[in-house]
């Protein structure tokens, strides 16, 4: 059994996620972490002596290896690294909603101090690509931002939500570190500096990702899922009801291999084989776990594993020696395999039993009446049918698509359960109708909300009216990308005038194969030879969408919805494994609504600037207000003192009122700037490979030299230059 | 001194039942012990273990589900003879596996529990005690509720014999020949008796109880009235006890208490000088422990405690060390034990798995004929749906002999699933549909890999009632899911009591009409939890009731053609009148319904809450200051300039924010049950107040009780 080697309590909370060890002085290791308050705290068990008594950091009253840094602000992201490699020692980054501090512990100094407006959910630090410095690189909303020892951004690109994690990576193995980034829109992407070279859908928000061995990243979701990619393909995932707080990788058995440890919030800290998931080592904390770092914490030359729970007690671990044989919990490795292989004989055992009774069953009985129903008895050529079509709703219903499960002959269908990721609330839906309304026959109406392929795992209790027990028939069916557009009639008049424009060098037939294996399509519906177009209705707010394929094979895709013809688009590229796409797209609606919202950022940018000008001529004022009242109150002239504090009073209040417009302005902004990123996303969706690229950088450099004209002219063609 | 013990399984066999293993007393030169053991398959399996290897002694041919499996001889000579109860009958076996006896009793049920001392033999179905005497029927008794366990006191000690029946009621039925002499009420339904030390202790009447919510107790039974010696609550919210012995396993020459209960926890306790317990380990196990008992069976020279599980294995926790201490030779050898036991496994596992393959084929191939049927055989579930006192909540445990695959709840009452800390299974929460199919409730449970056992926490309200029901489908080919339906009653936190207070003020509803004893019996069944499905004897029965929740009480008396309810609580009243009404004029029987109302009572019913509601609302505040108290600690550094009772607060905070934490929606359930009694009190009088509804809300969020009183009083 593995014991840790040392146990600390501390007497502050620790923010969840926010932990980081790191050399401020060089030599001495320091656990830094956010606490309540607005407050960083370091705690340095080894040098006594040397206090830094300063400003900024407080002595903690509570313990005295404890110093406080006070940030004023929830503290929203933190780490601690090499940023100045000249500096020869680590830098402490804590990101705010609103500001990044780059903070030298040692010299009590600000490296940097950076507003940055689209908040920091999450922060890495490191070497990117050929960026030859190294960068602090936050992720706020859909943007990410590069930072380097003096506060200049260096990196700048958008992803398509709100970052939630980030790690270094080298992804595709050319010793360069790639970025991971994990978003609210569930997506995993990888960013060669600024290029995406990969995305990965989960089925939540990734709240952790961290790298493993080469190409190897673990990840954690906020359902409680964690587990392992080697590139895009992924080992293993395993889903608790417990929230993954913090994931790290750590050679706990001495293999020679990293294992992913992972705290959770239920207090429990588990280490998993990197191939398997298999846990090889298990522990507890009395409370959530707040952060799982490394460092050599005893300044004796070996890496320690450090865990923290969020009531402030740190565990320390070293990997387990030779003579424990990998084998780190307190079971012998031989009994619990004898256990597993007994268990696995007696379910042998057990299913043989069943086959057995079954054909003893099938010999001794009769036709079958509504007794044998109650003991599971069905007859042995029942079979289930399931069908996926699109249903276009009713008055009652909205449009949907329907799934019908039936069964082949007079049994019914008792209950069903479909476990699906993304599309239902929880990860099941269940169908179980009263007894009156049951039937051989089920209609299940799904509505996914968002287009993506999705396998529906169907369990299905079959048996009779009476039974009380049910045979389960397990299915799987996969549901098309773009079930939710039915096929109607082309109707010229209705057609969108947004559209994109591009040419692919595939025949026909493969598109109609994309087509059929993309979308619910009635099963008599035949597709002609080019040229020909397809019309869809979205089910889910009626919108159109056009597909036109000319025999030169150009292709017209025209829809209002631009994430649709993203998606249409990256669906097709995928399919026909096309690496590179330059495609000329309109959406005139989308574009106009854009051009108010960057009116909109200028706007919310003056107004923001002004409330700062007036805050700093107010904090003058009240300095002054002071003063006089105080000078008043020496002087024993209470009446004017009584009416300076009844000014300073009324200023107060201004303050507070000017910062609640303050706090909404800030909120607007974010919005709008979350919008403008979102666009910038969105018109590099509509492209593949390279121009993907061009098209995203290009926005940008519009986006700061303040030209829409340009901006909105690379949306539509895809380059700048004419 | 601390005890550490060393797990290690010798065998499976079929699933077990509660106390179906024993160890038979070590006999010749052989120190080490053999282990008799019956399943629900029938069959009672005899083994030794020989140099880490399992040596089968004999082996019986499957039958009928065994119940019971006990040890019995002639008095004072070594008891090794093995007898089983199965279904009606009972068996003998020498400890050869010779069959000796075969007694056909005249019981129309199936045999429940089983003692046996020399030539008595003591057995109980569901409700009725038999007494036999060399297969000689002596004495009958008729319980008023289930028997879970039967036990005499030692003949040797005592000059009469003394059966005691350990009931569902909460009662121990002492009984002399055919005539019970006294009941004994104890704090939980009693699952298992025994006796103290294994004898009885020194005057022989010592007596162990566990009951199905986790207690312990020893009372004295002397002639004339119980003493109660000790009792020992479930403070860690441990399962309920399934089978008890007493071994010295520390080896300090006092016996201990050796505990399996059915959350799998084994426990070991130590008498300190008082003769109080004392808990000297520990070990969880993954399912329900059936038996549990002291010996030496392994190995020679070390003692362990021998247990079986529901799924059927036989496990030793010996003290025997697992790392030698002896030369490298002799671990190597360890080692090719194992080895060897692993090949050979393995051999078999692929045998079976050819075979099943096969059979798999074959399986397939008859869904191609029309005529043939697939049946296949159920499987068990071992379930348990108890209300749990503390926290007026019910919790359902599921158990399978294999792994469950997943659990669907569905409920057409509205009920809450809470979170158990326990279960690791990954809950999923579908949108219900309350209109067309009747489902408050649809919820999944898919379980981690090797779960057997799985727990759930449910809150009911009272008035509302209907059906739970479990689907649940283990990891078995082919497969199939089995449905557990479990009531949840009109007045489903009650429980039964057996003493209630006459002084408080009383509302009262009559019920008189044509009807029979048996329907008046069935609705009480109906409408509350614990009552014995059975009809009572006699022509007038009485039972009490306690409300979990707010310590409210309600007594039921009823003889055919007239049902008094009697109650404090108004609102348990209403939903009687309500339920009894409706199922009535279901049946189309004509009823009288006459009741008493007492306004005092309604009164008084607040001034039970009261204590609670005024608790609960502290509770709340005083955790809702707990953050910013220690957030005020760390930047102050000290707490002396707090009051004393924000220190308070700091010095506490763990425990209030667990005991917080334990409790969800407590005030929530106490608002809702004072809206009902304000309504209720209405009602009775003709007039529907539920427009002045926000009126009680908004004096609730601002609580006095005074303030309460005089709005019920005036509204």
């Amino acid at each position: 059994m593995l014991l840790p080697v040392f146990t600390l309590k501390l007497r502050h909370k620790i923010s969840p996620r926010m932990v980081a060890v790191g050399r401020y002085d060089g030599t001495h290791t320091c656990l830094a972490a956010a606490t309540q308050a607005g407050k960083v705290f370091i705690h340095n068990p080894h040098a006594r002596s040397q206090r830094l008594n300063v400003s900024r950091l407080l002595q903690s009253p509570l313990d005295s290896d404890v110093s406080l840094l006070n940030i004023n602000q929830a503290v929203s992201c933190l780490t601690a690294g090499i940023l100045n490699p000249e500096l020869g020692y680590d830098s402490l980054l804590v990101g705010t909603q609103t500001n990044l501090l780059a903070y030298d512990v040692y010299n009590n100094s600000d490296l940097f101090y950076r507003e940055v407006t689209d908040g920091a959910n999450a922060i890495v630090l490191g070497t990117l690509g050929d960026i030859p410095s190294p960068l602090a690189i936050i992720g706020g909303n859909c943007a990410l931002q590069g930072f380097d020892h003096e506060g200049n951004d260096l990196f700048w690109t958008v992803t398509g939500d709100n970052v939630h994690s980030l790690a270094l990576c080298d992804f595709d193995g050319d010793g360069k570190k790639e970025l991971l980034v994990g978003s609210e829109d569930f997506d995993i992407r990888v960013f060669k500096e600024d290029e995406i070279v990969a995305e990965m859908a989960e089925t939540e928000t990734i709240t952790s990702l961290c790298p493993m061995y080469g190409s190897r990243f673990g990840y954690a979701l906020s359902n409680g899922t964690v587990g392992v990619y080697d590139k895009t393909a992924r080992y293993w995932r395993i889903k608790s009801k417990n929230h993954a707080m913090s994931i790290h990788a750590y050679d706990l058995n001495s293999d020679g291999v990293r294992e992913l440890i992972t705290g959770w919030s239920n207090g429990k800290v588990d280490a998993r084989n990197d191939r398997t998931g298999e846990v090889i080592f298990k522990d507890n904390f009395s409370s959530a776990v707040a952060g799982v770092v490394e460092g050599d914490y005893r300044m004796d030359g070996h890496i320690q594993l450090i865990c923290c729970s969020v009531d402030g007690e740190v565990r320390g671990y070293l990997p387990g020696g030779a003579e424990m044989k990998g084998n780190l919990m307190d079971t012998s490795v031989e009994q619990d395999l004898i256990r597993e292989l007994s268990q696995k004989k007696q379910n042998l055992l057990l299913e043989l039993r069943n086959y057995e009774e079954n054909s003893k069953q099938a010999e001794s009985s009769s036709p079958l009446n509504e007794s044998d129903g109650q003991r599971g008895i069905i007859p042995a050529n029942t079979k289930l049918q399931t069908a996926l079509s699109v249903n276009l709703g009713s008055d009652s219903q909205a449009a949907h698509v329907e799934l019908r499960i039936s069964t082949s002959n007079d049994t019914i269908i008792r209950a069903v359960l479909i476990f699906a990721e993304g599309i239902f609330t929880g990860e099941s839906h269940v169908v179980h109708p009263s007894v009156q309304n049951l039937s051989s026959c089920i209609r299940i109406p799904i509505a996914p909300p968002k287009d993506v392929p999705v396998d529906l795992h169907m369990k299905t209790f079959v048996g009779y009216r009476n039974s009380t027990q049910f045979h389960v028939f397990e299915l799987t069916r996969q549901l098309p990308r773009f079930a939710m557009y039915a096929l109607s009639n082309p109707d010229p008049a209705k057609e969108p005038l947004s559209f994109v424009n591009f040419t692919v060098n595939e025949r026909v037939q493969r598109v109609v194969m994309w087509l059929n294996q993309n979308f619910l399509l009635p099963e008599d519906s035949e597709i002609q030879n080019a040229p020909f177009q397809v019309c869809f209705t979205s089910l889910r707010n009626a919108g159109h969408l056009f597909i036109k394929i000319k025999p030169s094979g150009e292709i017209t895709v025209s829809t209002d919805d631009i994430d649709l013809a993203g998606d249409i688009i990256q669906s097709m590229a995928s399919f026909f494994a096309i690496e590179d796409l330059q495609v000329e797209a309109d959406f005139p609606v989308y574009f106009e609504e854009l051009r108010k919202v960057l009116i909109k950022v200028d706007e919310y940018h003056s107004v923001h600037q002004k409330l700062s000008a007036d805050m700093a001529d107010h904090s003058n004022l009240i300095r002054s207000l002071l003063v006089r009242a105080e000078d008043a109150r020496l002087m024993r002239d209470m009446k004017t003192m009584k009416k300076r504090y009844v000014e300073l009073y009324d200023l107060n209040k201004d303050l507070l009122n000017g910062y609640k417009i303050r706090c909404n302005n800030h909120t607007e902004l974010l919005g709008n700037l979350k919008a403008v990123n979102q666009a910038i996303q969105r018109a590099g969706r509509l492209r593949v490979g390279k121009p993907k690229n061009q098209v995203v950088s290009a926005c940008r450099d519009a986006i700061r030299s303040n030209n829409l004209n340009m901006l909105f002219r690379i949306m539509r063609v895809g380059t700048a230059s004419s | 001194m601390e005890l550490t013990l060393n797990r290690s399984d010798y065998l499976q066999v079929g699933v077990t039942s509660q106390k179906t293993m024993k160890l038979l007393p070590a006999s010749g030169r052989r120190a080490t012990q053999k282990v008799v053991v019956g399943d629900q398959d029938g069959v009672v399996t005899c083994f030794g273990i020989k140099k880490g290897e399992v040596m089968p002694v004999f082996k019986t041919l499957p039958g009928l589900k065994i119940a019971r499996l006990e040890l019995g001889g002639a008095l004072n000579t070594p008891q090794e003879k093995i007898f089983v109860a199965t279904g009606s009958e009972i068996r003998g076996f020498t400890k050869r596996g010779k069959q000796f006896l075969s007694f056909e009793t005249n019981l129309t049920e199936s045999i429940k529990a089983m003692h046996i001392s020399g030539s008595d033999l003591f057995l109980c179905a569901s409700y009725i005690y038999n007494h036999y005497c060399d297969c000689k029927d002596q004495h009958y008794y008729l319980s008023g509720d289930k028997i879970n366990d039967v036990i005499c006191l030692p003949v040797e000690k005592l000059p009469c014999i003394i059966p005691i029946l350990a009931c569902q009621d909460r009662v121990l039925r002492v009984l002399q020949g055919s005539d019970m002499m006294y009941e004994v009420e104890v704090p939980g339904p009693p699952t298992v008796l025994a006796l103290h030390n294994g004898n009885g202790g020194e005057s022989g009447e010592d007596l162990l109880f566990g009951t199905s919510d986790g207690k312990l107790g020893i009372i004295q039974i002397t002639a004339s009235n119980p003493v109660h010696k000790w009792e020992m609550r479930n403070e860690k919210k441990r399962g309920g006890i399934l089978c008890v012995d007493y071994f010295d396993i520390v080896g300090d020459g006092v016996k201990d208490l050796l505990v399996g209960r059915d959350d799998g926890m084994v426990e070991v306790y130590s008498f300190d000088a008082v003769n109080e317990p004392v808990l000297r380990f520990d070990q969880p196990l993954s399912e329900s422990v059936t038996s549990i008992q002291g010996g030496c069976v392994g190995k020679d020279g070390y003692d362990e405690i021998v247990l079986t599980t529901y799924s059927g294995w036989i496990t030793g926790l010996t003290t025997e060390p697992v790392q030698k201490e002896s030369g490298p030779g002799e671990e190597l050898k360890i080692n090719q034990e194992m080895q060897n036991k692993i090949a050979s496994l393995r051999s078999d596992l692929e045998h079976l798995q050819f075979k099943v393959i096969q059979e798999r084929e074959k399986y397939q191939q008859s869904s191609q004929s029309s005529t043939a049927i697939s049946a296949v055989p159920s499987f068990s579930v071992n379930d348990k749906f108890t209300l749990n006192k503390d926290d007026a909540s019910y919790s359902l445990i599921l158990e399978v002999q294999t792994a469950i695959d997943n659990v669907m709840v569905q409920s057409d009452v509205p009920i809450d699933l809470l979170d158990v800390d326990k279960n690791s299974a990954v809950v999923s929460f579908s949108s219900a549909d309350t209109e067309s199919n009747e489902n408050f409730l649809l919820a999944t449970y898919r379980c981690q890999a090797n779960t057997t056992r799985l727990e759930l926490k449910i809150r009911s309200i009272e008035g509302q009632y209907g059906t739970l029901q479990a689907y649940v489908t283990p990891r078995i080919q082919p497969k199939t899911c089995q449905v557990r339906q479990y009531q949840i009653k009109p007045l489903s936190l009650h429980q039964r009591t057996h003493f209630i207070d006459h002084d408080r003020p009383m509302n009262t509803l009559t019920l008189t009409g044509q009807f029979s004893f048996a329907e008046v019996h069935s609705w009480v069944v109906f409408c509350l939890p614990e009552v014995p499905e059975k009809a009572p004897a006699g022509e007038c029965v009485t039972f009490y009731f306690q409300n979990t929740f707010l310590d409210t009480q309600l007594e039921s008396t009823y003889r055919k053609g007239e049902g008094v309810f009697k109650s404090d609580n108004i609102s348990t009243i209403s939903i009687l009148k309500d339920v009894l009404s409706k199922e009535a004029t279901k049946r189309k029987i004509n009823l009288n319904i006459a009741y008493e109302i007492s306004e005092v009572s309604v009164n008084h019913t607040l001034k039970l809450i009261h204590p609670k509601l005024e608790y609960q609302l502290l509770l709340a505040k005083k955790v809702q200051l707990i953050d910013a108290l220690k957030e005020l600690q760390v930047h102050e550094g000290n707490t002396d300039f707090l009051i004393p009772e924000y220190r308070c607060i700091l010095e506490e905070a763990d425990r209030l924010q667990e005991e917080y934490k334990k409790q969800p929606a407590h005030l929530e359930r106490l608002y809702g049950m004072i809206t009902d009694l304000f309504i209720d009190k209405f009602k009775f009088k003709g007039t529907n107040v539920k427009t002045k509804v926000p009126l009680l809300l908004e004096i609730l969020d601002s609580y006095d009780q005074n303030a309460l009183i005089t709005f019920f009083d005036a509204a």
